[in-house]
């Protein structure tokens, strides 16, 4: 069996990836509405965003909304081409088991 | 980190993981789209609605008052007109939070197209009462405006955006306002009511029973699923 990127294959990571990969490659999302669409803890996000920003499929860019900080997110580059490898490899495994 | 329990396994459960893996993939894509998009048939629902009811308004005040339809008739058709504009804005507004980058710029300018245009109707509307338009005149005039720019917008959103289901209802519209202005007065309130406010609710009816469809299609893909023993599993 071929190689599965282990930083996002874990459905959490995976459902967080295959979000962030919806948007257009110049376009990025608050931490809140992330959060709002994944409904995940604050807490819980945060580790997996850790984790990708780490493997560097995620990057971050905090800025202010007046005095308030806020938080962009986007994939990467490697990011979004580690999703779509890992998308490929699957497709292409239920293809080989025949399911 | 955490590992999936089919990691290591060949053949068939490998299959079956990675069946499930790209079931994730493609329910979370797709409600994330839902989520970050405004919900096309709500907006057209809405519209359909206002301009059904509103343009049957005047075309019921036109013809028990010779043509003209009465104060109050347009006081509803603006109403129901006013409601959807700001219905429209604030679900859009909410919907697209959150987001910056090209997507978000390129729907910004599209959203501000439409003020544009629509700023500049009641001067046009206004210059040729002023240049002595009739009644008849105004009433076609305006509502042929009304249809060339909702439809010219939809047809360049459908361009922008990659929509194709919006250039359709941007010709419908467009081909609306070229029948109710040749009917004339006042025929072309009816025309506008069953085409163009109808136009609006049959492709409303359109993307329910194609979204619909996609939901059973992929609920009897999860059945099937289950019926082997492959319970989704979350971290």
């Amino acid at each position: 069996m071929t190689e599965l990127d282990t930083v996002i294959h874990a459905p959490a990571r995976l459902r967080v990836v295959a979000t962030l990969a919806t948007l257009d490659a110049t376009d990025e999302i608050t931490f809140p509405r992330l959060q709002q669409l994944l409904d995940m803890t604050a807490g819980n996000l945060s580790t997996h965003l850790r984790k990708l920003e780490d493997a560097g499929y995620v990057r971050m860019s905090k800025t202010h909304s007046g005095r308030k900080p806020v938080t962009y997110l986007a994939l990467t580059t490697p990011g979004r081409r580690a999703f779509e490898d890992y998308t490929a490899t699957l497709t292409a495994l239920l293809k080989g088991s025949g399911t | 980190m955490s590992h999936h329990p089919h990691d290591d396994q060949p053949g068939d459960a490998a299959g079956l993981a990675a069946a499930d893996s790209l079931r994730i993939v493609r329910e979370q894509q797709d409600r994330a789209r839902s989520g970050l998009e405004p919900d096309g048939r709500l907006l057209c629902l809405l519209w359909g609605v206002a301009w059904l009811v509103g343009y049957l308004v005047l075309w019921a005040g036109a013809r028990s008052s010779e043509g003209i339809p009465s104060g109050g008739a347009f006081i509803v058709f603006g109403g129901l007109l006013a409601a959807a504009v700001v219905v429209t804005i604030v679900h859009s507004v909410r919907r697209t939070a959150g987001t910056r980058g090209a997507s978000r710029r390129a729907g910004n300018l599209w959203g501000g197209a439409w003020c544009i245009a629509f700023v500049a109707y009641p001067f046009i509307i206004g210059g040729l009462g002023r240049a002595g338009a009739s009644d008849e005149v105004i009433g076609l005039a305006s509502n042929a405006l009304a249809c060339m720019i909702v439809g010219i917008m939809y047809l360049t959103g459908a361009a922008c955006f990659g929509d194709v289901s919006l250039y359709v209802l941007g010709t419908w519209i467009v081909l609306t306002g070229g029948i109710a202005t040749v009917v004339g007065m006042p025929t072309t309130y009816l025309v506008m009511a069953l085409l163009g406010g109808g136009g609006f609710l049959v492709i409303t009816g359109v993307w329910q029973v194609v979204a619909l469809r996609r939901g059973r299609q992929q609920r009897a893909l999860r059945g099937a699923r289950a019926a082997v023993g492959q319970d989704p599993r979350d971290d």
